[in-house]
């Protein structure tokens, strides 16, 4: 849908909207009822290519709310870095003000307030309203649509067609190239089928075949770039998928497929795209991560632009290191970032970007796109739609360490399983329910959707368990970009601990409580776990346990009726003294 | 004979075989001595008969960053060197720095190999150094290390 002028009036009349005299940061300076459409859309047009960005969208294409992080917290040295920003430390660092809309979408700071004001975020139909007017801006010609992956997994809508509504949704809104992660969790074949609905390309340059006997032995298993004509200038885009798919997620998935970050033959891409393609422009597509990428960006030479994916940053400013510009979008469809490039005698001689927030009540949703979404969710209608219960406080899932939503379900599991401990991943994709409003299992499924959703029940050793533990913790809070997975600790049912994130590696966590009583080294305990490979290191899987963790979770809100979790956090920082750290600092 | 062939004929035969149970389970089970235990430092001395390790970067060692499955790991050693009668790489050994038994590979080369280029897989017990040294036909010995993080996983 194009908007003309006099549409843009009769929604900002219909919205009760003054209009404004214009600046292109107005959304991160007006407070949330004083932005308008035109705010949203105002950019400082420049150049002759635009790059439209999106990340992480997991598979939400109708508007939802997310509240971003209100803990995010990594090793000393990248706390308070881009990727490791949140609440105020966050809106210090970009100078932005609070209870502003950019507020809003980039912060969990008076979510519940702001949120009741301002409605929900993202939705393909608004979207694509929004991309819409950019193209018509600048000429459909100049616009590249890119993906940063995790887009087919993370809604019921996704699940039940094994990805089929979300690549429908991408052609929708007309992708150009994307990349992957959870979308290998489908499995091979079922990717393979996909990417054949897909009118987009899929690219990686760090996937290559790794069965010996195989054919396609140290092969590219996908284009590992592709060069594309926009404005009068060649783009050269390479792909970078998820570097960590094989051990963050099941390997069954991708078995003979090696991922890696293959930081060397990137190099050998970049080089190879700039003497024998002749680009203009060498972009990266990537699912890395926003903090992989700048350490990508010290090791590799000769990237104009990364457009990172996976750890669900928004960032309303460039991160610019040796030269290569770094964004990444946000996550869930919250966001479109518009990269404007000037292109000049074959080379880059400026650009300007600008994070938009896709604020659903303030960009009309495109009919054609409701009509979609209507369509893709009629079969599920029912299902989805129904009520489990009621929750009390607001359930989220954004946090290092504990989240309300994870709380929920660990408490459904140990009430179901009946066991010592149960553990929850600590993935960054899921859903937010406001306080007093009705749990779907809509929302379960967007908290729990994905193609291994089975609660394994096994005995581990106390040992084993602060082992483990301390894995996970090195994991998420090593010092080095390039060993962390991007993910946030696991959620732990029925425990208590102190974590010091600055301590070495297998000697962070101190204090391990299992139900109020220190954990035991020598004594087996009965753990639950799902979404990881826990069981793997585990005895005695009890099968006849297993079931779906949607199914469990469902069935211990419907029994709830209200859900009242309190939201103190099981695990005790003991080197930082808030959960959003200023860099150098230990506290806010 | 492509590199690529070479790999797939040999690299995967000659992986290693070590003593520890893979990453986690091998926390709470008790540690058996094996007959092949060898301690990082006695593997070290034994091939280089005591003389110094020089770091270099003719030594190019790829593996991952993260393993992908600590089973499998896979390594390759690529040592710059002429390969003439005059200047070549006699031997390249691959170790795991904290495996029971530390030694992975030994591979013995001449000049009509052409290159002193080497790939395998190695089996790692949990996150450690991997090392690899060249023994030169000058007598020195040449080395560059990797670590590499063995994990269970599973963040998401």
């Amino acid at each position: 849908m194009d908007l003309s002028r006099r549409d843009f009036f009769q929604i900002a009349a219909a919205l009760g909207l003054g209009l404004p005299a214009a600046a292109s940061a107005a959304s991160s300076t007006k407070r949330a009822d004083e932005v308008t459409l035109k705010d949203i859309y105002g950019f400082n047009a420049r150049g002759n290519v635009t790059l439209l960005h999106i990340c992480d969208m997991h598979a939400h294409i109708k508007p939802l709310y997310w509240r971003e992080p209100s803990t995010l917290i990594s090793a000393p040295n990248l706390t308070g870095t881009p990727g490791f920003l949140c609440g105020e430390s966050f809106l210090n660092y970009y100078g932005m003000k609070g209870k502003t809309l950019d507020a809003y979408f980039d912060t969990y700071m008076n979510f519940d307030a702001l949120a009741s004001k301002f409605g929900k975020m993202g939705g393909i139909s608004h979207m694509k309203t929004l991309i819409n007017h950019i193209k018509k801006e600048r000429g459909a010609d100049n616009v590249l649509l890119l993906d940063s992956g995790d887009t087919w997994q993370g809604t019921g809508v996704a699940l039940k067609t094994q990805g089929e509504a979300i690549v429908k949704a991408q052609n929708y809104l007309g992708v150009d190239v994307m990349v992957g992660h959870w979308e290998f969790t489908y499995g091979k074949e079922r990717v393979k089928q996909l990417i054949e609905m897909l009118n987009a390309k899929f690219i990686s340059q760090n996937i290559i075949g790794d069965d010996s006997f195989a054919d396609d032995f140290e092969e590219l298993i996908f284009e590992p770039y592709t060069v594309m004509e926009r404005g009068g200038a060649k783009i050269g885009i390479i792909g970078q998928s998820f570097p960590f798919t094989s051990t963050a997620n099941p390997k069954e998935f991708t078995q003979g497929w090696s991922f890696g970050l293959r930081l060397d033959t990137l190099q050998q891409y970049v080089d190879k795209l700039r003497k024998e393609e002749k680009v203009d422009c060498v972009v990266v597509l990537s699912h890395d991560g926003f903090s992989v990428d700048q350490e990508v960006a010290r090791q590799v030479k000769g990237i104009d632009f990364i457009l990172s994916g996976h750890t669900h940053d928004p960032s309303p400013r460039p991160t610019v290191i040796n030269g290569t510009v770094i964004v990444i979008a946000g996550s869930h469809g919250k966001y479109v970032g518009r990269l404007d490039i000037d292109i000049q005698n074959h080379k880059v001689k400026g650009y300007e970007y600008k994070l938009i927030p896709v604020a659903s009540n303030l960009i009309p949703a495109d009919p054609e796109g409701e009509k979609l979404v209507a369509e893709l969710y009629s079969p599920f209608d029912k299902e989805f739609g129904e009520i489990l219960g009621m929750t009390k406080n607001t359930l989220y899932k954004r946090d290092t360490f504990h989240s309300t939503f994870d709380e929920l379900i660990n408490d459904s599991i140990i009430s179901a399983m009946d066991s010592d401990i149960s553990f929850t991943p600590g993935y960054r994709w899921g859903t937010t329910v406001l306080g007093g409003d009705p749990i779907t299992m809509d929302n379960v499924y967007e908290m729990t959707g994905i193609t291994y959703p089975n609660v394994y029940t096994f005995e581990l050793g106390g040992q084993q368990i602060r082992h483990l533990l301390e894995d996970i913790a090195d994991n998420v809070f090593n010092a080095n970009p390039l060993y962390q997975q991007g993910g946030d600790m696991s959620r732990l049912g029925n425990v208590t601990y102190d974590i010091k994130i600055g301590a070495a590696g297998g000697k962070r966590i101190s204090n391990l409580m299992v139900g109020g009583k220190a954990l035991d080294d020598n004594k087996t305990y009965k753990v639950s776990s799902w979404g990881g490979n826990l069981q793997n290191a585990g005895r005695n899987l009890r099968d006849q346990l297993t079931r779906p963790v949607y199914d469990v979770t469902a069935e211990y809100i419907r029994r709830q009726k209200t859900v009242n979790i309190s939201g103190n956090s099981n695990v005790r920082i003991m080197d930082y003294n808030c959960g959003c750290p200023k860099k150098g600092s230990k506290g806010c | 004979m492509e590199r690529r062939s070479f790999l797939k004929g040999f690299g995967v035969a000659a992986a290693c075989a070590v003593a520890l149970p893979h990453v986690a389970s091998a926390a709470d089970e008790k540690k058996v001595v094996g007959p092949n235990e060898m301690k990082f430092e006695t593997a070290v001395a034994a091939i280089t008969g005591g003389k110094a390790l020089v770091a270099s970067s003719k030594v190019k060692m790829e593996a991952p960053e993260i393993a992908e499955n600590g089973a499998v790991v896979p390594v390759k050693v690529t040592v710059e060197s002429p390969m003439t009668q005059k200047e070549y790489v006699k031997a390249i050994h691959v170790l795991a720095s904290k495996n029971g038994n530390v030694r992975c590979a030994n591979i013995y080369l001449t000049p009509a190999n052409g290159e002193a280029f080497f790939g395998t897989r190695v089996k790692l017990g949990g996150t450690q150094d991997v090392v690899a040294i060249a023994e030169m036909s000058d007598g020195s010995f040449l080395t560059a290390k990797q670590n590499v993080k063995v994990t269970i996983g599973g963040c998401g």
